[in-house]
């Protein structure tokens, strides 16, 4: 523990990356002064170490050398997180709705609309407990959904998600929103039946940066933004890479619709690609393979499955469509010879993949398709040779899985599993789940609903066939929820249903928890107060880094601001209520936990306790036998008989044999992926006739200057020209990439509010007129923060999810659809909507921080 | 005495460099170098960014912009009371104290640097950190930034660089001590195809000639028929396309005052 320096500084440690589920990253330096955070800088890992006595790992390649650094990649919104500690949106004391009356009239409509009052903690957590009493009595446990997952801060003991899930477990489960695999949608639940690779459908990623440093020429980032999406987990760690492979001479096309912030900076080439498009640029691809006779065909025939069904589809056999460079650019809008140039150039290069996730690649209708294609073009130039495969920039380690890590090898893998109360990614053991995609269709159908797979990221592909339902027998429909994860309407699919569905008057009473006043606290009855990090006690792990893994021991920086507590207190005030504090906590205090955490880190025989509270940190070298690790799918390129891949046939599948078992008849994922422009699902693509109506096809990538809704109230970041546009009433938009041939034929110029609309709603954006995203295609990032015009319909903030498809991936994966879909694009005259709605535009606003809490809760201003 | 010395190919426009400044100075008093910084609005450490090029030629150009702690600064000359002064190190500072009402100082600076506080009534602007400076470490901006683009220290240890870089408006004559290394000035792009075969066409010879300076660079098409020829200055250039079998092309007045994407340029056979 840190003592106060001779400048009244006293120096703490923790993580501020914003992965949730105790997965920390962008482990920190935080100075405190007088009670109040002064400084956060990168930790420097020899502050409490000499560090030349610990094992370096060391990468040299032709010639040069890549070494872990001296301090944590910090990435920008680690500099930013004292405004979000100290943000006036900040929820200081627990509130309820105006017109929410437990004993009399919920008015369940007036949530979105209805402001709120203070009230006191022991009133607050009396009403909880008597409203899950009540519920529980009346319809059984079941009837409460617990929303809690990730899209938060990290932390451990203090959940900070879920933490109410254990409570509820104590009263005989719940109804639990399984978060299901976001971002990774199409390697999810198309690339895992094709080459197996659970957790989540992405390529094994052992050793794989030594392996391209070595080996590889060229590196393709297919709709990959490594500037972008690690920010938030990650830091600029995957920035570090993409200097190194360029360094070393490896060639970066970008394919994307946009000149995404990597792309800017890095690409020697970008193939702008139509959004949702690259199936049939992928076809295209093996077209001029299979015609040129480019490809590895000893390969093909050793390591891959059913590839005659593939080359039928793709040479027009089978629909009489041949796969053509020519046919492709009409729908995917790259000119044929580009695509036969890249192609060509593939076929000769040692290549490798990038990718982050996000955005219209492999978040869009049907995401199957262009994941499964990857992986079958990947095969086609011999998947598994050295320098080829595909590199995830981030999210190294995920799941505890040292394959998931494509540096060098650590030798251990930290966790805080011992301290951690949040939510874990399992089955529930009691109740039922929904997953999180299917949450308002469950809520506002009269009907049981059933879909495939438990959804959970991490579980194995053959639970995608198993079906399941809602409600499930002896299980009740949802009639309250409690939330502490209340993004949904700005980040998850068809935002707007959510909103009818927390109006449903199914709903007799919703319950948030959070430290800030935004998104789905709007629709709650009661809210609590939630704390920050910085004002906790804590233990973290630091594993996103690139360097080293560290464990962390974050010391309470400051006093809780008002009276918000931590999660997993605010529950515990529940519990209490209902009598059981006792077995909620185990008897345990934080302090307690902290220690059961270290206990089970994984370093506890490396560094006593003492020594690590009072050092602050522990790192952790590399495995001295981390170059010796096959890399990716080394070992199944050598021997693919004694190294098979987790597939019915233990080989990459062109014709997919579980799914063709399973889902013989589903046109909208066949077992032999398919350029699918529409379907039963989605109506989404230019080649519809909808697209007359809407025809422009919306970008919306994990944003840049936020983490999904998180941070889009600090000022310094509001500051940047790409993260908002002021409009002419002062208000800062949410920014609209548009073309200028676009803006042209629309009269628009940068600064000019625009509509975003479809038959789902509308949302308001501030023109950027740029050369950075293609003709026919607008580009606005998600989770800015609900400034609800007409709630269910329209929004002032620019949060695009309300208008996203509803549906999901494809009739039979329950995968969010939030990227690549249609929207019509216009001016708007902000006087006019001014007058038409007057109390919206006159909310109190400070563009600092966007709109005030005054606007919410009676007396708030004072 | 402490330069900066910044390279721009290294910056990725993260503005981490910005923001830990902001981290450092907003709401913090450090006198006597200076006093708190507003909540926004003030940029002691700015990323301008600029797009060049047109679709799908287009590339973003971040520059990191400080106080450009001049040796001959007109702020120092433009102050009353000795209220800017040069610390021995090199890094000139506004007294907060003395330079309160000083609202002079900001158009004293031709580039932009100086920001007016209006709530404590003084200009501000970058202090090179120096109260951390005073105390063995670097400016926040330095710390924060992962691929050291921006590197500060004494003017020696850094002559290596300092030879190969340049200053921005050097025409001011105000020897600024903070140097720039890769600024990439305009590019001029294009690609070129056959659109009998629908091909691109690799190995073109392509030659662009400024016009004022006689000055000339060769290049060839690589194998998605793209041509770059970047760091130019601004002017009048022209363009000759040659290649076998195909008629040559000459696109006789490109006006250089921002980069240009000169197109998909089909060639006839011959």
């Amino acid at each position: 523990m840190s003592e106060k320096n001779s400048k009244g500084i006293k120096t703490y440690y923790k993580s501020t990356g914003f992965c949730s589920f105790g997965i920390g990253s962008e482990a920190a330096q935080i100075d405190v002064k007088d009670g109040k955070i002064l400084r956060i800088r990168p930790l420097r890992y020899d502050s409490k170490y000499d560090t030349s006595k610990i094992r370096k790992w060391k990468i040299t390649a032709r010639g040069k050398t890549f070494e872990p650094y001296n301090k944590t990649p910090l990435g920008p919104f680690s500099y930013v997180y004292e405004n979000r500690v100290y943000s006036p949106n900040r929820i200081l004391y627990p509130l309820k709705r105006v017109d929410w009356d437990p004993e009399g009239e919920r008015n369940p409509q007036n949530r979105g609309k209805s402001k709120f009052v203070r009230i006191s903690w022991d009133e607050a957590a009396e009403l909880i407990a008597k409203e899950i009493k009540r519920v529980c009595e009346k319809y059984g446990p079941t009837a409460v959904l617990v929303q809690g997952d990730g899209h938060g801060e990290t932390k451990a003991v203090h959940g900070p998600h879920g933490c109410q899930l254990a409570l509820m477990d104590l009263l005989g489960g719940c109804t639990v929103q399984a978060r299901q695999p976001d971002s990774w949608e199409g390697w999810y639940w198309g690339a895992k039946h094709v080459w197996g690779q659970d957790p989540v459908g992405q390529g094994r990623q052992a050793n794989l940066v030594k392996d391209i440093s070595e080996n590889t020429t060229m590196m393709l980032f297919w709709g990959c933004d490594p500037e972008t999406t690690p920010l938030g987990w990650g830091g600029m760690s995957a920035s570090r890479l993409c200097f190194w492979f360029r360094e070393l001479g490896i060639k970066i096309v970008s394919i994307c619709p946009d000149l995404n912030y990597a792309a800017a900076v890095h690409a020697d080439k970008w193939i702008p690609v139509l959004p949702n498009t690259d199936a049939a640029l992928q076809l295209a691809i093996a077209y001029t393979w299979i015609t040129e006779d480019l490809y590895d065909k000893e390969y093909v025939a050793t390591h891959t499955y059913g590839f005659e069904e593939f080359k039928k589809y793709v040479l027009g056999e089978e629909d009489g469509i041949a796969k053509t460079p020519k046919w492709a650019e009409k729908i995917c809008g790259v000119p044929a010879r580009i695509i036969k140039a890249l192609a060509r150039k593939w076929a000769k290069e040692t290549v490798a993949i990038g990718h982050c996730n996000g955005g219209s690649y492999i978040r869009s209708c049907y995401a199957t398709e262009p994941g499964r294609l990857e992986v079958l073009l990947l095969a086609m130039q011999g998947l598994g040779k050295p320098g080829t495969g595909q590199l995830k920039f981030f999210e190294w380690q995920l799941f505890g899985l040292h394959e998931q890590n494509p540096l060098p090898r650590s030798e251990v893998l930290p966790s805080v599993e011992g301290a951690y109360r949040g939510a874990i990614l399992q089955p529930p053991e009691k109740g039922q789940f929904i997953p999180k995609t299917l949450i308002p269709k469950a809520i506002l159908s009269d009907e049981p609903i059933s879909w495939y797979g438990v959804t959970l990221a991490g579980l194995p592909k053959e639970d995608q066939f198993n079906e399941y339902r809602y409600p499930e027998v002896g299980c009740s429909e949802i009639h309250m929820i409690w939330s502490d994860t209340p993004c949904w309407s700005v980040c998850w699919n068809g935002g707007n249903k959510w909103i009818e569905a927390l109006r449903s008057p199914k709903i007799e009473c919703v319950v948030m928890q959070h430290p800030w006043l935004e998104n789905d606290c709007l629709f709650a009855d009661i809210i609590l107060p939630i704390n920050t990090k910085f004002e906790e006690e804590d233990i973290s792990v630091d594993i996103f880094n690139g360097n080293y893994n560290l464990v962390l021991y974050e010391g309470q920086c400051i006093e809780p601001l008002g009276e918000s507590k931590s999660d997993y207190e605010a529950v515990a005030e529940v519990a209490k209520k209902l009598g059981l504090y006792e077995q909620y906590t185990q008897s345990k205090t934080v302090k307690e936990w902290i220690k059961n955490g270290f206990e089970k880190s994984g370093i506890s025989d490396r560094i006593s306790y003492e020594e690590w509270l009072e050092k602050g940190y522990y790192i952790v070298p590399p495995a001295e036998d981390w170059e010796n690790d096959e890399p990716g799918f080394s070992p199944f390129y050598k021997d693919p008989e004694n190294n098979p891949l987790d597939t019915p046939t233990g080989k990459i599948e062109f014709y997919a044999t579980g799914l063709a078992k399973h889902f013989p008849d589903d046109e909208e994922r066949p077992p032999v992926p398919h350029w699918i422009p529409y379907g039963e699902s989605h109506q989404e693509s230019l080649q519809h006739p909808r697209s007359e109506k809407y025809p422009f096809l919306i970008v919306s990538n994990h944003p840049r200057w936020r983490v999904h809704a998180q941070l889009d109230d600090v000022p310094w970041l509001r500051e940047i020209p790409t993260c908002k546009v002021k409009g002419p009433d002062g208000y800062l938009y949410e920014p609209v990439w548009i073309n200028s041939v676009d803006a042209k034929n629309l009269g628009v110029k940068t600064g000019d509010v625009v509509k975003i609309f479809n038959d789902r709603g509308w949302v308001l954006g501030g023109a950027y007129v740029t050369e950075r995203i293609m003709p026919g295609v607008v580009y606005q990032d998600h989770g800015a923060r609900l400034d609800l015009i007409e709630p269910g319909e329209s929004d002032r903030s620019g949060s695009n999810n309300l208008i996203c498809p509803t549906n999901t991936t494809s009739k039979n994966c329950a995968g969010e659809v939030t990227s690549g879909y249609l929207v019509g694009v216009e001016k708007v005259d902000v006087e006019e909507l001014k007058k038409e709605y007057p109390e919206v535009f006159n909310r109190p606003y400070d563009a600092r921080y966007g709109v005030d809490q005054a606007a919410w809760i009676i007396g708030g201003d004072e | 005495m402490k330069v900066f010395v910044i390279d721009v190919a290294k910056c990725t426009g993260c503005y981490s460099c910005q923001l830990a400044c902001k981290n450092e100075h907003v709401g913090k008093d450090w006198t006597p170098y200076a006093k708190p910084q507003p909540k926004t609005g003030h940029f002691w450490m700015k990323i301008n960014e600029t797009e060049h090029g047109s679709i799908p030629k287009v590339k973003v150009e971040y520059r990191p912009m400080l106080c450009m702690h001049c040796d001959d600064a007109n702020c120092i000359k433009a102050a009353k009371d000795g209220a800017v002064y040069r610390r021995d190190d090199g890094l000139v500072i506004i007294d907060p104290e003395k330079a309160k009402g000083q609202k002079q100082l900001v158009e004293a600076c031709p580039y932009g640097a100086i920001y007016w506080n209006e709530e404590l009534n003084i200009p501000q602007k970058c202090t090179g950190c120096a109260h951390l400076v005073d105390e063995g470490e670097v400016p926040r901006c330095v710390d924060a930034c992962v691929h050291e683009a921006i590197k500060f220290g004494e003017e020696e240890e850094l002559a290596d660089l300092i030879a190969e870089a340049e200053v921005v408006q050097p025409e001011l004559g105000l020897r600024p001590r903070v140097y720039y290394l890769n600024l990439p000035g305009f590019f001029v792009a294009g690609d070129v195809y056959d659109p009998i075969s629908d091909e691109i066409i690799e190995g073109a010879e392509i030659t662009l000639k400024n016009k004022q300076t006689g000055e000339s660079w060769t290049t060839k098409s690589d194998d998605f028929g793209d041509f770059w020829f970047k760091r130019l200055k601004s002017g009048q250039y022209s363009l000759d396309i040659k290649v076998k079998g195909y008629k040559p092309v000459q696109l006789s007045d490109i006006a250089v005052d921002k980069s240009v994407n000169v197109g998909s340029l089909s060639l006839e056979r011959e």
